[in-house]
């Protein structure tokens, strides 16, 4: 059951990051754009316990910075991962009016995908990863944001659908 | 049961941290397994991107097609192609005629100016994540091409290749915030460093505070030792205003870069460069107006057989 698990969730995760780095790399967005891998892992640990949303955050974190185009050094989105994949479910583990409740979860992903890319850059700079101009860096966090908030409510069905295929749950939303 | 959960839970997150921290740590320390990591992800992704690249053309193409109303995108981007191989024609043809020059005033200094290049498509652009500016191009080590090389498109500089790998690259835009290239003014020949501001503009610091700069030079590359990172004589960008601070130690400038990076699709790798410093020949040529015939009359007044006398 466990090795089942680990299997379906490591291949959806693989094949939401090739379709990252093949497909949405390659279409300019206006204000920077959105990383689908980056929405999937925060819905899915929306959708998780604690534990299982850590675990699932690493291993995201390590494909995030596996990917060429990640600057900063391997494990820096690995650590940002782990602490806010755990602190979402934290937040939301329990609370059926937040998990319940669509608007919640997508409010709850933007915000924390917000919080991950300003933490990774300021953590970047604690790690001396150069960064752009400070009026650069609100426009690329917040066009992501924006992003994110168009993108969630569509993906967050097919999320849900895959989530309870792999843990043979039924998730109500 | 709870309490016991609730630990193992907490052991499990110290766990993973402690686990990223350490990996971290590896990768400044600079060990070579996370880099070859890296380096086989790209490798296995790189067939995904150039299927997608496949894929997503006549994508882009329809929108870009509709956004242009009706012109034809295979067209432009046949014609873009033409231009760009003309405009390196033209670099190259420039280097030769330099190379006269030099042979014409100095006989037994010789040299050829001439870039030797690999043309390469941009197949992605950097991740939004990453907050740097970089490019993806389809030749990599295979095609001869290796890190700190010069990457230039028709107009003039595009970045240095950061990250080689058997049939893709990664390259650093001249924009990039942590960019930075020793430039000379083409004439003056002082000398300064230019560094990238995240856009299309650049900040240019003069190391000598006695020389005029005005708007409207043009920077080229210095060049540097066995011509890596950068080959001399690339055209960087052009002067658009000038900073005059009383008091200060350097002047500084602002430059806006020749090469467009908002539309770079062909790119090209300089796999060997120049023997000689091809100096100034790359100097972009200033447009000169055509010359508007003046027409000139001249108006001879009619002789008249006494000049006091008025004529009735």
């Amino acid at each position: 059951m466990l090795l089942r698990r680990f299997g379906l969730t490591g291949t959806i995760f693989t094949f939401f990051f090739i379709a990252q780095e093949a497909v949405i790399s390659q279409l300019s967005f206006p204000a920077g754009g959105f990383s689908l891998f980056l929405i999937l892992t925060l819905i899915w640990a929306a959708l998780s316990t604690p534990d299982v949303a850590a675990a699932v955050g690493f291993g995201a974190g390590i494909l995030l910075d596996l990917s060429p185009s990640t600057n900063g050094p391997l494990g820096h989105w690995t650590l940002i991962l782990v602490l806010m994949s755990y602190a979402i479910a934290f937040f939301s583990y329990g609370d059926e009016n937040m998990r319940g409740n669509p608007l919640s979860i997508v409010l709850m992903v933007t915000l924390a995908q917000a919080i991950a890319l300003a933490s990774y850059l300021v953590t970047g700079f604690l790690l001396g990863v150069t960064a752009t101009s400070f009026s650069q860096t609100l426009i690329t966090i917040a066009g992501n944001a924006l992003w994110t908030l168009v993108v969630t409510p569509l993906l967050l069905p097919v999320v849900v659908w895959l989530h309870d295929l792999t843990f043979d749950s039924r998730m109500r939303i | 049961m709870r309490n016991g959960g609730e630990n193992r839970g907490r052991l499990l997150l110290v766990i993973l941290i402690v686990s990223s921290l350490f990996l971290i740590t590896l990768d400044l320390r600079g060990v070579n397994v996370l880099n070859g990591l890296r380096s086989g992800t790209q490798s296995a992704l790189s067939p995904f991107q150039r299927a997608g690249n496949v894929v997503l053309t006549p994508v882009k193409n329809f929108v870009s097609d509709i956004t242009h109303l009706g012109r034809t995108r295979n067209q432009i981007e046949d014609l873009r192609k033409q231009n760009q191989k003309l405009r390196e024609q033209l670099i190259s043809r420039k280097n030769q005629d330099g190379e006269i020059k030099q042979l014409k005033s100095i006989l037994d200094l010789a040299g050829t100016a001439r870039f030797k290049i690999v043309s390469a498509k941009v197949i992605a652009q950097g991740s939004s994540l990453a907050f740097t500016r970089a490019i993806t191009i389809d030749a990599g080590r295979s095609s001869g091409i290796k890190k700190n090389m010069t990457v230039i498109s028709g107009n003039g500089l595009v970045g240095v290749v950061k990250e080689v790998f058997t049939n893709s690259a990664i390259v650093m835009l001249a924009t990039d915030p942590a960019f930075k290239v020793g430039v000379r003014i083409a004439g003056s020949q002082q000398i300064g460093i230019l560094s990238g501001l995240g856009s299309s503009t650049a900040n240019l610091q003069l190391l000598d505070n006695q020389t005029a700069i005005k708007v409207g030079d043009i920077l080229l590359a210095r060049g540097s030792v066995n011509a890596q990172p950068f080959v001399p004589g690339v055209p960087v960008g052009r002067v658009t205003s000038v900073s005059n601070a009383a008091g200060a130690v350097t002047q500084s400038a602002t430059v806006k870069y020749l090469a467009s990076f908002g539309s770079l699709g062909v790119v090209s790798v300089v796999v060997k460069a120049p023997k000689a410093d091809p100096r100034d020949v790359l100097v972009p040529v200033k447009p000169v107006p055509t010359p508007i015939p003046t027409v000139t009359v001249f108006v001879t007044p009619s002789p008249s057989t006494s000049p006091s006398a008025p004529s009735n």
